[in-house]
């Protein structure tokens, strides 16, 4: 079966989109019939590498494929890059500056969020060139 | 208790209305991932942040209503984003948990 495929741009310069893309995929899979809980894992996941997306990385690419029993997320960006991604995933381990934490981020809670709320995730990262992160939530 | 209910019972400023919603349980907490990944479904949003990330983030967790407590007010692109997307934000002058005490007491969660 035809999967349907949903592109977005994320704004790295504004905060008041963050969320827009993540929000939009949410109703959509609303639409679509599928179980609450699975909607929130994918809006959790997509959520935060949305706003990694946006504080680390200028913004960048989310396309997601939805299929009938699972959901793929590609984010793109061409940010700085993760220089040692086994920290990165450190629950606490964050680069956020105080300003990015006073608007309630940077806890280094965002990639282990995306980890426990995806079935798979792959993050590729070159230092200078940015980083892709792939992550695949299956529904119940 | 529904949340249009809880905003009479309480006294509390009422900033934006959404849907009428029962309110089922509670959460307090400024970090939005540790909201985004554990407030329940349906609660009542207790916290301190004012800004429009606030706003996102009650729309992917569902809440039944944000909070703001401390005096707390929306700033401009919060209320904003909050009408668009039909969200309940109230306003309490109470810390958080003297607020969340009247949530508990009112709504019996």
């Amino acid at each position: 079966m035809e999967c349907i495929r949903l592109e977005y741009e994320v704004d790295g310069e504004n905060f008041a989109s963050a969320g827009n893309a993540s929000e939009s995929v949410k109703r959509t899979l609303k639409q679509l019939g599928v179980s609450p809980a699975s909607v929130r894992r994918v809006a959790i996941a997509m959520y935060e590498g949305e706003i990694n997306m946006v504080i680390h990385a200028h913004g960048g690419k989310a396309a997601v494929e939805i299929y009938p029993e699972r959901v793929d997320i590609y984010l793109k960006d061409s940010g700085p890059g993760i220089a040692d991604i086994d920290l990165a995933m450190k629950a606490g381990y964050s680069t956020a500056t105080e300003s990015i934490r006073s608007l309630g981020f940077g806890a280094g809670m965002g990639l282990p969020n995306m980890k426990k709320y995806s079935d798979e995730m792959k993050i590729d990262s070159t230092v200078g060139v940015g980083t892709t992160v792939f992550l695949r939530v299956n529904f119940e | 208790m529904t949340v249009s209910e809880f905003a009479q019972k309480s006294g509390y400023a009422v900033f934006c209305k959404g849907e009428d919603r029962e309110i089922t349980s509670g959460y307090c907490g400024d970090f939005l991932s540790n909201i985004i990944s554990r407030a329940p479904d349906s609660c009542c949003w207790l916290t301190v942040m004012n800004n429009v990330n606030v706003a996102a983030v009650a729309t992917l967790i569902d809440c039944a209503c944000i909070l703001l407590c401390e005096g707390t007010e929306p700033d401009e692109p919060f209320y904003a984003r909050a009408r668009q997307l039909g969200l309940w934000v109230l306003g309490a002058n109470e810390n958080v948990y003297e607020a969340s005490k009247k949530v508990c007491s009112l709504c019996k969660v």
